[in-house]
């Protein structure tokens, strides 16, 4: 009987530890998909505004705090990565709708993830709640628990 | 572990060392999968470029400018390497899966007491 009390405890352990390994990558996959977005959406953000500065001179971070003072030459056309180490010249609207369909793309695909995340910590929680479960009824039974890895 | 003989110890970090192994493959697949696709997005987006569009492709640490027919060219031989390991991982994955089975059901039926699995050649 102790066995399969230990047993059982190992099999939900090894679940539990498999679910915990998902979750953390799907969770570094969801960061990694925010910040894409963000990154998107500032981008969208500094073409607009390059395309209403009056002058086109913007500020320049050069790191440490530091700021140059630029013109951009030609505020219209922007050039813009497409993947695959490949970079074309594109109209400022053209890289903003380009930056915002990836921006769709990014939103549907984060809420799928969030989905799974959520179906596999309801699964990790049923695990966890079963482990508790025969932890309370072997310290009932006046058992000490068997010692798991 | 200690009443399990040594053979079935043995099949047992066998069939571990080829999960590890299935496990390689399948997050490289992964992997080129992932640049197949990104691959073949960039085609896509050049081909709605006109012919004589600026287009830049990274060289080493630079990025060059070059006809977007080069690119287009390169980027298609790209997709067609990666293509062509995709489906070598593929086999590698089928016989990986084929050996992992094979090595369960040997440490199975030794575990149960049943019939032994006549080993893999």
């Amino acid at each position: 009987m102790v066995n399969e009390v230990e047993r059982e405890i190992q099999v939900l352990q090894h679940y539990l530890n498999e679910y915990g390994q998902q979750l953390e990558v799907l969770s570094q996959q969801l960061q990694m998909i925010e910040h894409g977005r963000a990154e998107a959406s500032a981008a969208v953000e500094a073409l607009t505004g390059i395309d209403t500065a009056e002058d086109g001179t913007v500020l320049l971070p050069v790191g440490g705090g530091v700021t140059l003072r630029v013109r951009v030459l030609d505020p219209d056309r922007v050039l813009l990565s497409i993947g695959s180490g490949v970079v074309v010249e594109r109209q400022n609207a053209e890289a903003r709708s380009f930056l915002e369909d990836r921006m769709l793309e990014m939103e549907a695909s984060a809420k799928r993830l969030t989905e799974t995340l959520g179906k596999i910590q309801g699964q990790a929680n049923e695990v966890a709640q079963r482990l508790d479960q025969i932890y309370r009824s072997v310290q009932q039974q006046g058992q000490a628990p068997p010692a798991t890895g | 572990m200690s009443s399990i003989s040594p053979k079935v110890q043995n099949q047992i970090a066998q069939l571990q060392q080829v999960q590890q192994q299935l496990q390689t493959v399948l997050s490289q697949k992964a992997q080129y999968e992932i640049e197949i696709r990104e691959t073949r997005r960039a085609e896509e987006e050049l081909a709605d470029l006109a012919d004589d569009a600026v287009v830049f492709q990274s060289v080493g640490t630079v990025m060059m400018q070059k006809p977007k027919a080069d690119v287009a060219a390169s980027l298609k031989e790209k997709t067609e390497t990666l293509d062509l390991r995709v489906k070598q991982l593929e086999r590698q994955e089928q016989m990986l899966q084929g050996r992992f089975e094979h090595l369960q059901n040997q440490v199975k039926a030794a575990l149960e007491g049943g019939p032994a699995v006549p080993s893999a050649t």
